[in-house]
Order: structure tokens, then C-alpha cells, then sequence
């Protein structure tokens, strides 16, 4: 305890006595010279910081103490200098008081900005010395890694998931009109754009929570299908190219959105090449049947079928042969054993395969954005809520707590679902048996399925490729680099080296976005996951539901949420790089988790208990033992958390900025813009640098794993949300 | 090993305050620009400005809508420094909200009327910095090929042989449309507006989201007539594709795409620079180098050849003060949108 | 370099264990001398594993104080208690050589790289295993895990040392040897150990004590001859070499001797401290004799079922007490299934329980 006490001791000194307190500013060009927390409070600049002062002396004395006595008094001073740092944020805002009452208690006071690195080091410091007075307590078995964990990872999501998202969801209470807070929230959550079933009924259209659900639905129907039939042909057959077959059902992971949509109309829009060859050929005349359902249908089910494949195929895997080989020997034909064990045991998988397609359906915005037609879903309606020419906040809050409500309860369907029903006989131990072979009019039909369709994506990516070479895809199909040179023109000038193109700085920012939380995101969320598999503390349940919370939240939301939470002291991150990187962090952090829980679920729990009993502290036994052990899953996470960075749209738009632009905004703007050319040629630039930047990340971290270990067998990365 | 995880924590540490650090920093001179109209036409304003005055200018484009939602949110305090370009409407209620400054530049006697009209009716809050009249972009081949009359008047699109070819945006999602919405309330009269809306509602194949998108189909030949503004038309003429624009011969509304400066910002000076500057006639020539056919509001400044000349559209006498308000555009959208839109 | 512990006592005063409602460890004392091997025996569930395990620190008290080495360590975490433990699955590090697992305890020491391989080596000498050390786990047999196993909770000389069901992966004959050694190497290195099994011959294999666990609570604690011969209760009674109960009376008492009715037996049973009433008589198998012929002191019975194992007979009975296990060495004399015979119950097998 004495060392962890007096580093933090020492830290929250330095965050208060010698670092800038806030973050700079024009607007409060203070006359302190040096304007850290203690110069602010001693020359009367900032009296509101004197509590932080006097508190920040207890754990300075509480080094006389000894024992409970000790930590008792650390565990006061956290919790009080927590206190006083977010009371002083909270009252003192840009603009003085934050209270018209205590501007009569007081008497006016300037106003400070948001807190800065100063601040920052000195809450981390309050909150560890709590965390450590917690552990000398007896809390956690005395861990002080592990209190610590705890207090970072609960402390971050409530700063950063309910924060926001308070904020959000209050706007669905703000008064409308002469209607109270509370009569306009029930009335925006009852309004019948959302609920209405008078298409039932053959007149007018349905409620955008029915229609939403709808196309979920289906979406996780046909993808769960899809996944399935892939599974099957990668796992029980001898289909000779299944290396292939993999690297495609990883590529519309990715992609970037919108890209799949358009080449989707260029293919098949009224005027698409397909659409135009079958009127050539048959006569057909061509509509505009592509915008609407079938669009959002055929774009989703390009886009998730890879992740229901990868839950699948890790299902299909899981399945011992023994029991299959059992149900042969008890006189079942092959059909039998399908549909009597093998089936069976699919099931939880296919439930799970589902449920993630339902999901990321229901969250999806660029495709229903391209092809919708006049097809509304949530995420749409919520964006134009926003945005729209109705500039109605609370309507698109109203529409935020229903999606998330759809989001949350789909989750909590799955989580009751396959909390009781794993069947997957995943022992660790070699299985002899032979997978038992397909009947032969279900390998027929799989191939049926699978095959075709595997062509049509590969299809479309050579399209999409060709698409970034022409002049104008459709009508000027000759051969050009311009797009490219548009985008990525390289120059020599006066000072060397001229990065002409226009994309490259949203390109370089993204990158660099992405290349900072991918890491950030993978250790929270594996820090999680270690939390929630191999510890047991009160209300785990919340914890748990906490971390999901963020991924069920759309990102619209999160990205209005975000601006509005962050924007004015105390938390002051609007247009800068971090609040894109903390988005990135909160958002995607749960698929890491669950890959963590995944994968730490399967290494034996004594493992870690022996290296506590051999008296090595959790922090070393997770470097040292764990996570050598969790290499897929670090890679899982790294990767998942790196393209979602690159790819996610919706969150984004509202928290770019001039200096922090990113990829995903810019093709935006160009398919605004109607300049696909552009746009396919950079989302081409962008699948090239993911798949690339994949293999780095596998390199790096699947390298010092074969070096230990002669078995290395490389799992592909495993996306279960 | 310890010295090791050490030295990654540090270096994890000084990367994110590196971040925090950077936060709200400004340099000497500089600028933050809000830019709602086509990327390559803001990037080229930004160059030339940053030429001329050597001001850093940190722009960043989206829609209108986008654009007021976050001026909106940052309200408490404002990011930005001026809002340029994208439909008035948002600049006006931006004005009216009391999100933007009171201005008025030396060179507003400069100015066309409605530009300057613009500037009155939001107290000078905001001010006219180009014009497009709203008309319909169509396909000349599918309209040949499916030897469907060329439009000319509103009234044509209500006939029946255009079924499924009409395509206009939602107007609760785009400006545009509303301005097409309330052009057509003050040409015929709300209730005949309606009824006229309901009729073309049958010929409609989809109402967009984004208020340019019926032209980009019109040009692909997924829709035969958009009806857009008509400067979105012509970019599609000027990139190659088979289409034609249409003034109504009944008349039209128009938008004035405006210019606002943001409340509170953090480089007033500079700010009032851009405006200025922004007002000149060479600036405004700027847009027609960037493939944007509007009509600049600066009378000085030469209106590109492509443009559709305003002396030759029948333009209405649009009541912008009106129409720009927040209640009466909340009445109209709900109207439309209990009559029109909940009924496809 | 050698490995010298320096063996450390264990106390528990009024220790519990709760989760939520559910009560792992119930109010439970005990001391564990210094030097000696104490087993912790008792069925799955009745708490013996949590008991150890708030030994080792990985589970906290939640009321009580736990001493090791005369000092209180009841809030003190794993890492920081002199305590190395055997676990039942060994827990080896599946990416370290069989050289880095024994050593990995001595990485945070302040022995230099050269002193730590050479105490790893001590420790894997001492278990046999030299000459493994670049080793991966997954290349030993399951016996030479476990001795790896053993080194690495040996080197670091901890004052106690506790095994979790060490053998419950072997195969029989394995198990039979490496209890042996066990034992041998806690005896030669003075080591104070606390072992958990669900093993009662193995218990009284090893044991200088053992503490016999049911529901939470110790249900009796003494040397491996005090619990066979002096069962507290009718669930030690079974649960350490078996028994057949069954109700009696105890009608007098003679100093430590008891008579005891058993059906229309009366036997002479040493019972000190029974006090007269009900009692259950516990009756080990190997304690009924099938005698040839009936007298006062003899039971009838019929043969449910006689089997033959070379060795002994096991008899199936049913008897008007209820159905007997008996074990006879006698094979010569040997009774077929379904024939009607005799009993006599040797007081020397004989244990009385109060009911």
C-alpha cells in the first residue's frame, strides 16, 4: 500500500501544484503567471479550488497512519477531493456561477475553462488513491490493481457513456410549446410516426419503430442463413478454395459505408448496368424497385453476413465429432444426424448470429441513408431529426431512447438466451472423430446458396475497385487516375515533397485516430473483460450492462450526445482529436470485451490464482500469464477496434472538426456531391490500408506468441458483439 | 521488464495529454470556418482567402442542417468563427435564436436587393452571398425514350404521364424542398398548394433525404425530373450528363445562400475579415472556378455564363421573414407531413 | 543452493464465508501446527476448498481472522501472504518452459538471474524432474506436471504449503506413489501443508491431522485413528472407512464399557463418554463375521449377494436391522447368494455415535 499510496500522493501534487489546471484558452488570459491549481486558489484567481487544496493534505498525513486507520482516511480524502473537483466543475462555468443563487451567496465571479492536464492527472490521482485505500480495506481481497481497474473502467464509462447520453436522453423531456417537460416526453414517445400500425389496417404507412424492427428482422434472418450455409461449405466440405472464401467474407468488414450502396445502384438503380443489360436482353423495363426494402435488404446482408459467418463458423467448429459419430453408430443416416444433434447444436449459434445482425440492422445508417427510397428506419429519422429542416432535438431523443430500447432489449434476449444454453463442447482436448459428412441435398443447396452469392460480392468489390479508374461509372467508362490524383496528388515544389491531394488530410488524421484507440480500445475493453471473467464484485451485473451500454447506443446519438456533453467546462473536447478518440474507445470497446470474456473463459482460472499465490500482484500476472494467453483475442480486438474506426460514419459526422476531419465525413460529402468517382477511389485507398494495417496487426502481435509456442494455431478474428 | 512498462505507460500518458494539450489552441491569426456548400468550391474560397490575407483558416464542410444543429449544440461555447454559404433558412433561424452576430459590412451597399433584404429581415444577423431559383433538372434520354412531354410549369408534373419519374426531396430532412414547399404556398395558396402537393404526391417515386440528390439521380437516370435548384441542375449539365434545366413558367422561389457570423466566436477579427472579403466581387467569382453555377449577390461580381440568369426566371416576391420562421415552417412541415409524407 | 521453508503455523478464529445468502464456511476455528500436514477432507460442497483458499488469500473472510505464521493476514492479498498452493488442474503456464514456471515465483525476489536458475533447478531435483527444464508443460506426462507443479510452490520456501486435491487427475497407482512422495518431502523439509481431498484413504494416508468438513462446519478434527476408531457423528462415521449404522440402545455401562442393543443382539462395545439411550452404532464392513452358526450373539440374515475378489468376500445382507455391507477375509468359508446365514459383529469394528 505505501508505494502506490505515495505515487499517487506525489501525482495528484503534480496535477495540481505544477501542471497548466486548465485547458488553454483566449478567453481567460489570466494574470498568474504559472496557472496551476495551487497558484489559481493561493492568488484568489480561482477560490472556488481551495477545498481541492485542503483535501489534497489528508493523504499527506494519512502517511502517519497505520493500517485501517490509513486507508480509511485515503479512501475520505478520494472521495472528497473527487467531490470537490467536479463540484467546483459543475458550479463554476464559462460564464461564472452556474447557479443564479449562489451569484447572491458569492458575489459574480469571472468564469473559468474546462479543466485541463492539470486536472486530469489530479482526479486520476484522486481516484487511485481512493481505489488503494479501498484495497487496504480488505476490498477485492486487497488487490490494488484491481480496485484500481475498477475505479478507472466505472469511472470512464460514466463520464463518458452516461454523461453524454444523460444529456441526450433529458433532451427528450424538454419542453415543447406550452406542454410541460414530462406531456412532451409522452408525447414524442407515443407519437404515432413511431408506433402506428395503420399499414396493417392498407392505409398510410407504420410506425418507424415497426418498420425498423421489420427490416431488422429479415436482415438477421437472411444473414443468419447466409452465415450458416458459409460455414458449413468452409467447415464440412472439401470446397477447394477456402482461403478465398475467408478473405472474402472479411472484406465488406472493411469497407467503408456507403460504398457497398453505391455500387449497389450502379449495378442494379434503374439506370444500372445490370438492370440496363437484362431491358437489352429481355425486355424488361427497368424500375427503381432497388430503392426501399429490397436496397436496405441486399446492402445489410452484404455487410453482416461476415460477422454471422464468423459466429458460425466458430459454432460449426465447436461441434464435437464424437457426437456426431455417436448418433452414426446409433444407426442415424446422415440426415438424421443433422437434423437430430447437428441442428441442435447450432441453434444457440444461430440465435447469436441473429441477434448480432438484428442489431447492427437496427444501428446501420449509411445504407438506409443510400438506398432507403421511402423506406424510413430509426437511424435515419433520428439523423434528420437532428439535422433535418425540423431541427427538432427532442423528437430525435424521443427516437434515440426507442432504438436504444430496441437495442438494449435485443441484447438482453441474447444474453438470457445463451446464458442458459451453450452446448458447444469446446474441451480443449483433441477430438478424434471425423466431422460427419452433409447429407447430399443440403451440401447441394449450400453450395447453392453460398456460391453464388460469393460471387456476387467478389463481383462487386472488382466493380468497386473499377469504379475509382473510370471517368464516370455508367456513362464514361474509359480508363483515368484522375480520382485518385483528386485525391491523393503528390507533388514536387519549392519545399520539397507537396501533399496536393484532397483527401490526404483527412486520410492522415484518420489513421492517426485510428492507430491511437485501437490500443486504447483493446486495453479497456480486455481490462474489462479480465474484470468482469475473473473477478467477483458487488453489482457486476450493472458493470456488465454499463459496458454494453454504449454499443446498443446508435451513433448518431452518441455523436449529438457527445457535442452537447462536451462542449462547455468542465469537460471541454469539442473539435479536438480526443474527443474523436474517446468516441472511438467507448463505442467499440464492448466487441473487445466480449472477445476478451470469450477468450478468458477458456484459460483455466487456476492459472492466474497460482500466479497471485506465487506471489506475483494482478497487474503482473495479467502482463505475464494472461496475456501471452490472449494473443486472438488482442488481435481480435485490435482489429475490430482499428477498422471501426476507420469505417464508422454516423457517429463521427458531428464531432469532426476543421483540424480533425475524417475519411468516412469526407466521402460523405463527396457522395453528397454526386462525385462517386472520388469517393469509390478513396474507399478502395481505405480497404487496401485496412487490410494492410489487419496483417501488420497480426504480425505484431501473433509473431512473439509462435516464438513461445510450437502449437500457434492463428484463429481468425472472432466478432461477437 | 518493470522499467519497460514503465517507459509504455509514460509514453501512453504523454500521447493523451499531448492531445489534451492541444485542445482549444489558436494560433495568432487564424480562422474556423463553417462551410455549407460543395466541398471543392469552400476549399477554393479557403486558398484564396488564406493567399490574400495569410490567415490560417481551419474550414470544415457540411450540410446546412448539419451545420446549424452543431452551431446550435456548441451554443454555450462557440467553436466557430462565420458560417458561410448553404440556404438561408438556417441562417435565419440561427438569427433568430440569437446564435449569430449582428454585422454590417462596408461593402452591403454593394449588394443586390435580395441579398440585402436577406440582411434586413434578420437585423443583420446574416446576409445574402448567392442566389439559385428553384426549377427541375431533367433526363433528356429517358424523357426521349419514353416520349414523355418536356416540363415547362409546375402544373405539368400533376399529369398523369409522370408517374414514378418525379423525384424532391422530404422537406422535414432538406431545405430545399421546404423552399419549394412555401414557393408553392405563396404561388397558389396554402390549401391549393395541398391539394397540388396530394396530386403530385402520385407521381413521386421517392422523397429524398438530401436536398441536390433528386438532380445527382436525374443525371444516373434514376428518376426522369428532379426538382431541385436549378445551380445543382447545372453542375450535372456541366459534368456531362443528359439533362436539362427548367425554370417553372409560373415562377419560382429561391434561396439565398447566406452568410452568418457565429456568436461568441473565438476570432472576431478575423471573422469580420472573411465577411468582408467574402462580399467583394472577387471572391464571389470564385464559386463558377469550382464548378457552382450561382448567382453571386455582390452586383459587381460576373454571374458565370452557365448560370441561370435571373433576369430570365420568373422569380416570386418570397417572403423570407415569413417562411424563414421557426413557427411557421413547423406548421407547414407538420401539415405536410400528416397529409403527404404519412400517407406513401 | 537449497530450499530450506521455514514452516509457519496456521490459525483460523470464527472464520465465515458468505456469498450473498449462501454460507460457504460457518463459524469455523482450527489451528495447524507448525511442521505438520494438515488434511481438510470432506464431500464437494461442504466448504473444505474455500477454507484453503482463504488460506492461499484468493478468497477473503467475511468474518473472522485467519494467523499465519503468528501473524494476522486476514485482509492481506495473495501476493503478499507466504503461502504457495498445488492446484488441482497444476495450473501450469501453458507458454513458459517447465524452468520458467518454477522460477516465475522468484522473479520479483532480489535473487540474482543465476540464483533464481539455481534454486529452480534445487526445486526441480527435489521433485526428480531434472534435467527437464527447457521443457514445455504440454511435452510432460501428467505425473511430471505435477511434480512441476510441487517445485514451483517449493522454491519459494513458503511457510505453508497447500494442495488442492493434488492427485485427482492420476490413474491409481500413480496416485498411490506420488502421495508417497508427497508426504516424504513435506516430512524431510519440515513443511507445515494443508491439503484438500474428497479422499478419506488418502486422508489417512498422509495426515498427521485431519479436519473432516460437512455443511460449512468442522464436523470433527483429530489424528487419522481418533476419526476411525472415534467418529463424533454418524456422517464421519460413513464418510472415513465406511460403515453400516445402525439403531441401538445403550442400556448400561461398565466404566468405558457399553452395552449396547442391537436387534436381539447385545453387545460389549468401548465407548467412553456414551451416555445411555439411542445411539447409532456404526459397524465397519470388515467387523461382520459370517458365522456357521446361530447363537445369542449372532444376527440372521440372507445373502443378497456374495462376491468373490480373490482377496476377500463382499456380502450384500439383508437383516431385520436393514440391509448390512459386509467384507470377510475368510474366502475359504465363503456363503453363496440367496442362502440364509449368520452374523456376529466384532466390538473391535465397533463405533457408538449419539443420535
Amino acid at each position: 500500500m505505501n508505494r502506490s499510496h505515495v505515487l499517487w500522493l506525489v501525482a495528484a501534487w503534480l496535477g495540481f501544484a505544477v501542471l497548466p489546471w486548465h485547458v488553454p484558452s483566449s478567453r481567460f488570459a489570466h494574470e498568474v503567471p504559472w496557472p496551476s491549481g495551487l497558484m489559481l486558489s493561493l492568488t484568489g484567481a480561482e477560490p472556488w479550488l481551495v477545498p481541492i487544496a485542503l483535501v489534497l493534505v489528508l493523504p499527506a498525513m494519512a502517511l502517519a497512519a497505520e493500517g485501517i486507520g490509513r486507508a480509511n482516511l485515503l479512501v475520505a480524502s478520494g472521495c472528497a477531493g473527487l467531490v470537490a473537483l467536479l463540484a467546483q466543475g459543475f458550479l463554476v462555468g464559462l460564464d461564472g456561477w452556474a447557479f443564479a443563487a449562489l451569484d447572491e451567496a458569492f458575489g459574480a465571479v469571472e468564469g473559468q475553462a474546462g479543466l485541463g492536464l492539470g486536472a486530469l492527472v489530479t482526479a486520476f490521482a484522486l481516484l487511485f488513491l481512493l481505489t488503494t485505500g479501498l484495497a487496504g480495506r480488505g476490498a477485492m481481497k486487497g488487490d490494488r490493481f484491481t480496485t484500481g481497474a475498477i475505479g478507472l473502467v466505472v469511472s470512464s464509462i460514466l463520464v463518458f457513456v452516461f454523461f453524454p447520453v444523460a444529456h441526450i436522453l433529458a433532451g427528450a423531456a424538454t419542453p415543447d410549446g406550452d406542454m410541460s417537460g414530462m406531456a412532451a416526453f409522452v408525447a414524442r414517445l407515443t407519437a404515432a410516426d413511431i408506433w402506428s400500425l395503420a399499414c396493417l389496417a392498407g392505409e398510410g404507412r407504420c410506425g418507424v419503430a415497426w418498420t425498423s424492427v421489420f427490416v431488422a428482422t429479415l436482415t438477421g434472418i437472411v444473414t443468419t442463413l447466409l452465415g450458416l450455409a458459409f460455414a458449413l461449405v468452409a467447415t464440412r466440405t472439401n470446397f477447394p478454395f477456402k482461403r478465398a472464401l475467408r478473405l472474402l467474407t472479411v472484406l465488406p468488414i472493411i469497407t467503408p459505408p456507403f460504398v457497398i450502396g453505391l455500387a449497389v445502384i450502379l449495378l442494379f438503380g434503374r439506370n444500372g448496368t445490370v438492370t440496363l443489360a437484362l431491358s437489352d436482353w429481355f425486355g424488361l423495363t427497368s424500375t427503381r424497385w432497388i430503392y426501399g426494402l429490397p436496397g436496405i435488404l441486399l446492402t445489410q446482408a452484404l455487410a453482416f453476413t461476415p460477422i454471422a459467418f464468423l459466429v458460425m463458423v466458430g459454432i460449426v467448429q465447436g461441434i464435437s465429432p464424437s457426437m456426431e459419430e455417436a448418433a452414426q453408430t446409433l444407426r442415424a443416416d446422415r440426415w438424421r444426424t443433422f437434423r437430430r444433434v447437428t441442428w441442435p447444436l447450432l441453434r444457440p449459434g444461430l440465435a447469436n448470429a441473429f441477434l448480432i445482425g438484428f442489431i447492427e440492422s437496427l444501428a446501420d445508417f449509411g445504407n438506409p441513408l443510400v438506398l432507403g427510397g421511402n423506406y424510413e428506419v430509426l437511424s435515419t429519422k433520428i439523423f434528420y431529426a437532428v439535422v433535418g429542416a425540423q431541427h427538432d432535438p427532442g423528437r430525435a431523443a424521443a427516437l434515440a431512447i426507442v432504438l436504444l430500447s430496441l437495442c438494449i432489449g435485443a441484447f438482453m434476449a441474447q444474453r438470457l438466451w445463451l446464458g442458459r444454453r451453450s452446448y458447444t463442447t469446446m474441451s480443449g482436448k483433441g477430438d478424434a472423430g471425423l466431422p460427419a459428412a452433409l447429407p447430399g441435398w443440403l451440401k447441394a443447396s449450400i453450395y447453392a446458396v453460398a456460391l453464388p452469392w460469393a460471387a456476387f460480392t467478389f463481383l462487386l468489390y472488382v466493380l468497386i475497385l473499377f469504379g475509382g479508374f473510370v471517368v464516370n461509372w455508367g456513362r464514361d467508362n474509359s480508363f483515368t487516375l484522375r480520382h485518385y490524383e483528386t485525391g491523393f496528388g503528390l507533388a514536387w515544389g519549392e519545399h520539397g515533397l507537396q501533399w496536393t491531394g484532397r483527401a490526404w488530410n483527412s486520410l492522415f488524421t484518420t489513421l492517426e485516430i485510428a492507430a491511437v484507440s485501437a490500443p486504447l480500445t483493446a486495453g479497456m475493453g480486455l481490462l474489462t473483460a479480465y474484470l468482469l471473467v475473473r473477478q467477483r464484485f458487488a453489482g457486476q451485473g450493472a458493470f456488465e450492462f454499463m459496458t454494453l451500454l454504449s454499443f446498443a447506443i446508435p451513433g448518431t446519438v452518441i455523436g449529438v450526445s457527445y457535442i452537447l456533453a462536451y462542449n462547455e467546462p468542465p469537460v471541454e473536447l469539442t473539435g479536438t482529436a480526443v474527443i474523436l478518440v474517446l468516441c472511438f474507445i467507448f463505442r467499440n470497446m464492448p466487441v473487445s470485451i466480449r472477445a476478451g470474456v470469450a477468450a478468458m473463459s477458456q484459460i483455466d482460472r487456476s492459472l492466474d490464482e497460482c500466479a497471485l499465490t506465487l506471489r506475483s500482484g494482478s497487474a503482473r500476472t495479467v502482463r505475464r500469464v494472461i496475456i501471452p494467453l490472449l494473443r486472438p483475442a488482442i488481435v481480435a480486438a485490435l482489429v475490430y477496434s482499428f477498422v471501426r474506426a476507420i469505417t464508422s460514419v454516423s457517429a463521427v459526422i458531428f464531432l469532426v472538426s476543421a483540424r480533425h476531419d475524417l475519411a468516412t465525413s469526407y466521402i460523405v460529402g463527396r457522395v453528397e456531391a454526386g462525385d462517386f468517382g472520388l469517393a469509390i477511389a478513396y474507399s478502395s485507398v481505405l480497404i487496401v490500408l485496412m487490410g494492410l494495417g489487419i496483417l501488420f496487426i497480426q504480425w505484431i502481435v501473433g509473431e512473439r506468441r509462435l516464438s513461445r509456442r510450437s502449437s500457434a494455431d492463428l484463429k481468425p478474428f472472432k466478432v461477437t458483439a | 521488464m518493470r522499467s519497460n512498462r514503465f517507459n509504455r505507460t509514460l509514453m501512453a500518458a504523454a500521447a493523451v495529454s499531448a492531445f489534451w494539450a492541444g485542445s482549444g489552441q489558436a494560433a495568432a491569426e487564424s480562422l474556423t470556418l463553417y462551410c455549407s456548400v460543395q466541398e471543392e468550391w469552400c476549399q477554393a474560397m479557403v486558398n484564396a482567402f488564406t493567399a490574400e490575407t495569410g490567415i490560417d483558416v481551419a474550414m470544415t464542410r457540411k450540410s446546412s442542417g448539419e451545420t446549424f444543429a452543431q452551431i446550435q449544440a456548441e451554443s454555450g461555447n462557440p467553436k466557430g468563427d462565420v458560417w458561410w454559404g448553404g440556404t438561408g433558412d438556417p441562417h435565419l433561424q440561427a438569427a433568430e435564436e440569437g446564435l449569430t452576430e449582428e454585422y454590417q459590412s462596408p461593402r452591403l451597399a454593394e449588394l443586390q436587393p435580395w441579398a440585402r433584404q436577406q440582411a434586413e429581415s434578420s437585423k443583420s444577423r446574416t446576409v445574402g452571398i448567392y442566389a439559385g431559383a428553384l426549377g427541375f433538372v431533367y433526363n433528356t434520354e429517358i424523357v426521349a425514350e419514353k416520349k414523355l412531354p418536356e416540363p415547362a410549369c409546375w402544373a405539368d408534373l400533376v399529369k398523369p404521364e409522370y408517374k414514378g419519374e418525379i423525384q424532391i426531396a422530404n422537406p422535414n430532412s432538406s431545405g430545399t424542398s421546404y423552399t419549394a414547399l412555401a414557393t408553392l404556398v405563396q404561388l397558389l395558396g396554402e390549401q391549393p398548394a395541398f391539394d397540388y402537393l396530394a396530386q403530385l404526391n402520385a407521381n413521386v417515386n421517392q422523397y429524398t433525404k438530401s436536398g441536390a440528390a433528386p438532380a445527382t439521380a436525374a443525371a444516373r437516370g434514376e428518376t426522369a425530373i428532379g426538382i431541385v435548384f436549378m445551380h445543382d441542375g447545372v453542375t450535372q449539365v456541366v459534368g456531362g450528363f443528359p439533362v436539362k434545366v427548367v425554370a417553372p413558367c409560373e415562377g419560382t422561389g429561391y434561396e439565398i445562400g447566406s452568410m452568418s457570423l457565429i456568436k461568441g466566436g473565438p476570432n472576431p477579427d478575423a471573422a469580420k475579415k472573411w465577411y468582408d472579403w467574402a462580399l467583394s466581387p472577387a471572391a464571389q467569382e470564385i464559386g463558377a472556378t469550382a464548378n457552382s453555377f450561382q448567382v453571386p449577390s455582390n452586383t459587381g461580381a460576373k454571374t458565370p455564363p452557365e448560370a441561370p440568369s435571373l433576369d430570365t426566371v420568373k422569380l416570386i416576391d418570397y417572403d423570407f421573414a415569413k417562411y424563414g420562421s421557426s413557427d411557421e415552417r413547423k406548421r407547414l412541415l407538420g401539415r405536410w407531413d400528416s397529409e403527404i409524407g404519412s400517407k406513401n | 543452493m537449497t530450499i530450506a521453508p521455514k514452516p509457519g503455523g496456521v490459525e483460523f478464529r470464527n472464520v465465515s464465508r458468505r456469498y450473498g445468502a449462501v454460507v460457504a464456511v460457518d463459524n469455523v476455528s482450527f489451528v495447524v501446527d507448525p511442521g505438520t500436514l494438515v488434511t481438510l477432507l470432506g464431500p464437494s460442497g461442504c466448504g473444505k476448498t474455500t477454507t484453503l483458499r482463504m488460506i492461499a488469500g484468493l478468497e477473503s473472510a467475511s468474518s473472522g481472522t485467519i494467523m499465519i505464521g503468528g501473524k494476522d493476514v486476514t485482509r492481506l492479498p495473495a501476493t503478499d501472504r507466504n503461502v504457495t498452493m498445488v492446484f488441482q488442474s497444476y495450473a501450469l503456464f501453458p507458454h513458459m518452459t517447465v524452468l520458467e514456471n518454477v522460477g516465475f515465483g522468484l522473479e520479483v525476489s532480489p535473487l540474482s538471474r543465476s540464483e533464481r536458475e539455481a534454486r529452480s533447478s534445487e526445486g526441480l531435483r527435489l521433485v526428480g524432474l531434472a534435467g527437464y527444464e527447457k521443457r514445455l508443460p504440454s511435452e510432460l506426462s501428467g505425473g511430471q506436471q505435477q511434480r512441476v507443479a510441487v517445485a514451483r510452490a517449493l522454491v519459494l520456501e513458503p511457510e505453508v504449503l497447500l494442495f488442492d486435491e493434488p492427485l485427482s487427475n492420476l490413474d491409481a497407482k500413480l496416485r498411490r506413489r506420488m502421495r508417497d512422495d508427497i508426504r516424504d518431502l513435506q516430512r524431510s523439509l519440515g513443511l507445515t501443508s494443508v491439503y484438500v481431498t474428497h479422499d478419506q484413504e488418502e486422508a489417512l494416508a498422509v495426515s498427521d491431522r485431519i479436519i473432516v468438513m460437512n455443511r460449512a462446519v468442522i464436523a470433527q478434527e483429530g489424528s487419522p485413528r481418533d476419526l476411525y476408531q472415534r467418529p463424533a457423528d454418524r456422517f464421519v462415521a460413513d464418510f472415513i472407512g465406511g460403515a453400516n449404522l445402525i439403531d441401538g440402545v445403550v442400556t448400561g455401562r461398565d466404566g468405558p464399557t457399553a452395552t449396547v442393543r442391537v436387534g436381539a443382539m447385545t453387545l460389549d462395545v468401548q465407548a467412553p463418554g456414551i451416555a445411555t439411550g439411542d445411539v447409532v452404532v456404526a459397524v465397519r464392513p470388515q467387523a461382520i463375521r459370517v458365522e456357521p452358526v446361530a447363537s445369542d450373539a449372532t444376527l440372521e440374515v440372507t445373502v443378497r449377494k456374495a462376491t468373490y475378489l480373490g482377496s476377500h468376500m463382499e456380502y450384500a445382507l439383508d437383516s431385520a436391522v436393514g440391509e448390512l455391507f459386509a467384507v470377510d477375509q475368510d474366502v475359504s468359508r465363503a456363503v453363496s447368494t440367496g442362502s440364509l446365514a449368520h452374523v456376529r459383529f466384532d466390538p473391535r469394528g465397533i463405533a457408538l455415535v449419539g443420535r
